[in-house]
């Protein structure tokens, strides 16, 4: 960042050329669209523009006409189709690349303006509230959703750090293990059943982990550990583990997998042991894919909801210590939104948003930091695959 | 060659430690076994084997192991044993080694001193450090194999003379739950035998670099069982007990097909629990026919919605958007799509299609929450495909003179379709499970009596939007989500079943359409890997 800073005088004169280049730019590409596509292809881009933005518009307003803006895109389409075809096909393949972008701004604004009531009401308080001034003896983590007016989502924020890190605890060293053992260890027969079958237990709903958690694990610690309740935070962040491995153990093995089989040979080459080129050569090459693996394992258990809401106590309130994983509390901020969101209103419904926001943002980071990771680990072995 | 013969030779001496460490290696492998065996209350814990309690034997069998390895590294120092151990068993091992002493070292002071950081720390730390020195500073041999043998002994010793036993508790101030000596013998011994393992594979190949090789490999390869065994377990309780639920009534020749026009009834597969309405007052077994006919209808949905729309994007994306700002910002949305939690998809579809579209839970907006799911993955993996097809495929049909979309459409389009569609499958396979969105945008009641009759309830009308359909715009069931209700819902209406049963049953068909998805799945990426290779 030690760009010289441009002289205050010299600003206007850059910011005019860069806009004039620019404007040049879209003259051009709009005079090359003009001059190489027929009139009719022309009509036919522009009606079916409008229509689609009508179309958008009008669904937005929750009218009735909505068919109105549909119909005439489906007949310039049909017409287009038959008479342009790759004008047509170009369009259509457009309009659906900008559909997924809009789906995503489209989640984001949504989410956002839902949660504003809550935030207006709450403020910061919202994220940050342990303690509720409108009970008669304020205690740390009781009374923060819903009474007196308060929503706070502090104790599910810290219930979804507890079960997020019991689950990474166990996903995280068993996955790379797992990863290890089918990329450098298993001989070529072993893997081709471990393999598919580690993808198929990605697959198992999570509903299902959630039913056997319920009635086999919850029932096991009730039973032999005597927890308060049956249902804990440690029972639900194991299954939960039992989840994320899978995730974690396909990225990490196909991190491994990545690493150039150049790079493994010269290591046997010297000498060294499979397993000597596995740590010292593969694991270090591959490090950040692997890392990539196990951060997006983390953002699947975070997003995890119906095993997590089978399975916790819905109490909300802050165990005591912090780290008693077996206390009778249990809510994550997924459980919350998916239990309470049938019959919530109003503030209620707008706090579960900002649940929700809260729950974006960390999955949204933890996915963009992998990518990054990601990203680098290719830059670092020279894009090779 | 010399190499080669060295090694026999010190192969061909080795044999009685190589004896040994098989020996220990099999105690402990049935050490683990049975531990999980009690851990898993497949047996009782007070039960006595040849006089002694399971604990006890526990216990003894890592008094085995930990005496077994300290034979053998004290044997390999004394160069009783021919083995080629390095001049130190490496820092990483005193790390872990270390941090073990320190616990127990914690553990004990805290029995002997009572409860009081200040007293038990430093003692922790002292022994730890003791365990560290003891790993790193003699060699391998006696490195790897003293400290771990010694918490070994100490504490098998501890559960064989019987300081541990089922009746014992630990209830420690900081948790809430209590842990019984019946759950936390076999917890540590389980702990306890993967040392074992570890150590006693180092010890199997002469220690050194081979020595290490064998070690992490026994090590990884255990935990890696374990893992497996956990899923065949997972798989094994669904099948068990949903296996009576789902076969009730069922029979290959009891059913009756009536043949048209005919006039004549063939014997026909009878399968009440698939093919019967889950609520209702005449039915005697209660099936999930709504729930299955409403996940077919939720999958159509999502396909129909999110396969065009990721194919069109991934071929604008490939073919025809340059490489640029805007196609990082489709990457980083995709991605972005690919991994926001399902919960928070179901939020979006309460706030902007339910009001719009139907006004409370309907199929319609299901549909389309499902295929926003499913969007992504079709994208991701159809550029995936797109982009594997040869250019020179691309370039030799251009050379034909053809345009640009003729060449995507008759040449790329077809190369990428096996990918594609192996996409889409494992996709499906992942919405088809798929529960949170559900509650919040889909389900109805929880015992469905009929199933939703979307073809027959289309109407025409004068009025925009001129086709209405009651059927897509009102609630149904799903297969997982009419697990869930059967979960949540007090008590089933039926005698027939219990709550649970009906589940496992539930949960048995679920499993059935999403596994066979991915075995579908899975197997075509398979068939097409290899068809590429050939």
């Amino acid at each position: 960042m030690t760009q010289r800073v441009p002289p205050a005088r010299e600003v206007p004169t850059r910011l005019r050329t860069a806009v004039t280049r620019r404007v040049d730019r879209t003259k051009q590409r709009a005079h090359d669209y003009r001059s190489r596509t027929e009139d009719g292809a022309i009509a036919m881009h522009g009606i079916v523009i409008v229509s689609v933005l009508l179309t958008f518009l009008l669904f937005l307003a929750g009218s009735r006409w909505t068919v109105l803006p549909v119909l005439s895109f489906l007949g310039t389409m049909g017409v287009g189709w038959t008479r342009y075809q790759a004008e047509a096909a170009k369009a259509l393949t457009f309009l659906t690349t900008v559909a997924t972008v809009s789906i995503l701004t489209l989640i984001v604004a949504f989410l956002l303006l839902e949660s504003i009531p809550a935030v207006r009401a709450m403020g910061v308080g919202l994220f940050t509230r342990v303690r509720n001034p409108a009970m008669e003896t304020p205690t740390l983590g009781q009374g923060l959703w819903g009474r007196g007016g308060v929503w706070s989502l502090t104790p599910m924020m810290l219930g979804t750090a507890i079960t997020t890190l019991i689950a990474t605890l166990i996903a995280a060293p068993v996955g790379v293990a797992g990863a290890v053992f089918v990329s450098e260890i298993a001989p070529g027969r072993v893997r081709e059943v471990v393999k598919p079958g580690i993808e198929l237990m990605a697959g198992i709903p999570s509903i299902t982990y959630g039913f056997i958690g319920l009635t086999i694990v919850n029932q096991y610690f009730y039973a032999e550990f005597g927890t308060p309740t049956i249902g804990t935070y440690f029972a639900a962040g194991l299954m939960i583990g039992i989840m994320a491995l899978p995730t974690v153990v396909t990225v990490a093995e196909d991190a491994l997998n990545a690493v150039p089989e150049e790079i493994k040979s010269g290591a046997l080459a010297m000498g060294s042991t499979r397993w000597q080129t596995t740590k010292s050569v593969t694991i270090p090459a591959g490090l950040s894919g692997v890392s990539a693996g196990v951060l997006l394992g983390v953002g699947r258990a975070m997003g995890e909801t119906m095993a997590a809401t089978v399975m916790l106590t819905h109490t909300k309130g802050f165990p005591s210590p912090v780290f008693d994983v077996f206390s009778r509390y249990g809510e994550t901020l997924t459980t919350v939104i998916a239990f309470e969101g049938g019959n919530a209103r109003d503030i209620h419904m707008s706090a579960l948003f900002a649940a929700g926001v809260v729950l974006f943002v960390m999955v949204m980071l933890l996915s963009v930091t992998s990518q990054y990771v990601e990203w680098r680990m290719h830059q670092k072995l020279g894009g090779e695959r | 060659m010399s190499n080669v013969e060295r090694n026999r030779l010190a192969g061909a001496d080795s044999t009685v430690g190589d004896l040994v460490s098989t020996g220990i290696l099999g105690v402990a492998v049935l050490t683990f076994l049975a531990s999980w065996v009690l851990l898993l209350q497949w047996a009782d814990e007070t039960a006595t084997v040849a006089g002694l309690s399971v604990l006890k034997l526990l216990g003894v069998g890592l008094v085995v192991v930990g005496g077994g390895l300290a034979g053998l590294g004290v044997g390999s120092r004394l160069d009783y044993v021919d083995t080629a151990p390095s001049s130190t068993a490496g820092v990483t091992v005193g790390v872990v080694f270390g941090l073990l002493w320190a616990i127990v070292g914690g553990l004990a002071a805290t029995l002997v001193l009572g409860n009081d950081a200040a007293l038990w720390l430093p003692v922790a730390a002292l022994v730890g450090i003791g365990g560290f020195l003891v790993s790193v500073v003699p060699r391998e041999d006696v490195g790897s194999t003293l400290p771990v043998a010694g918490i070994l002994l100490l504490l098998g010793g501890f559960v064989a003379v019987g300081g541990i036993n089922a009746g014992w508790t630990w209830s420690p101030a900081w948790s809430s739950a209590e842990f019984p000596g019946s759950e936390l013998v076999p917890i540590l011994v389980v702990f306890g035998t993967l040392l074992g393992a570890w150590s006693a594979g180092k010890a199997k190949a002469g220690f050194g670099a081979e020595g290490r090789q064998t070690g992490a490999y026994y090590l990884v390869g255990s935990v890696v069982f374990g893992m497996l065994g956990v899923l065949a377990l997972l798989l094994a309780f669904i099948v068990t007990n949903g296996l009576e639920t789902m076969l009730t009534g069922a029979s290959l020749t009891g059913g009756r097909l009536a043949v048209p026009f005919v006039g004549v009834q063939l014997p026909w597969i009878e399968f009440p629990f698939l093919l019967n309405q889950t609520g209702g007052l005449y039915v005697e077994v209660p099936g999930v026919l709504p729930a299955v006919v409403g996940t077919l209808w939720l999958v159509f949905g999502a396909i129909t919605f999110a396969v065009p729309l990721g194919i069109g994007a991934a071929v604008f994306l490939t073919e025809y958007a340059e490489r640029g700002r805007f196609t990082q910002v489709v990457e980083i949305a995709t991605n972005g799509l690919w991994s926001t939690p399902s919960i928070v998809f179901g939020l979006f579809g309460l706030a902007f299609l339910v009001p719009r579209i139907s006004g409370g839970n309907s199929i319609v907006v299901g549909q389309l929450v499902l295929g926003f799911m499913l969007l992504p993955l079709v994208l991701i993996t159809s550029r995936e495909a797109i982009l594997a097809v040869p250019d020179a495929h691309r370039d030799a049909s251009a050379a034909l003179g053809v345009t640009k979309w003729q060449t995507i459409r008759s040449v790329v389009l077809p190369a990428a379709m096996p990918g594609t569609i192996t996409g889409v499958i494992l996709g499906v396979g992942r919405i088809a499970g798929e529960t949170a969105p559900l509650l919040l945008v889909f389900g109805g009641a929880p015992y469905p009596s009929n199933f939703p009759n979307v073809l027959g309830s289309f109407q025409l009308s004068a009025q925009p939007p001129f086709v209405t359909n009651e059927a897509l715009l009102s609630p149904a069931s799903a297969l997982p989500y009419q697990l869930y209700s059967t979960i949540t819902a007090g008590v089933f209406p039926k005698e027939i079943f219990s709550n649970t049963e009906f589940g496992w049953g539930t949960a048995l068909v679920l499993l059935l359409v999403v596994v066979g998805l991915y075995a579908v799945g899975v197997g075509s990426r398979l068939y097409f890997r290899r068809k590429l290779h050939e």
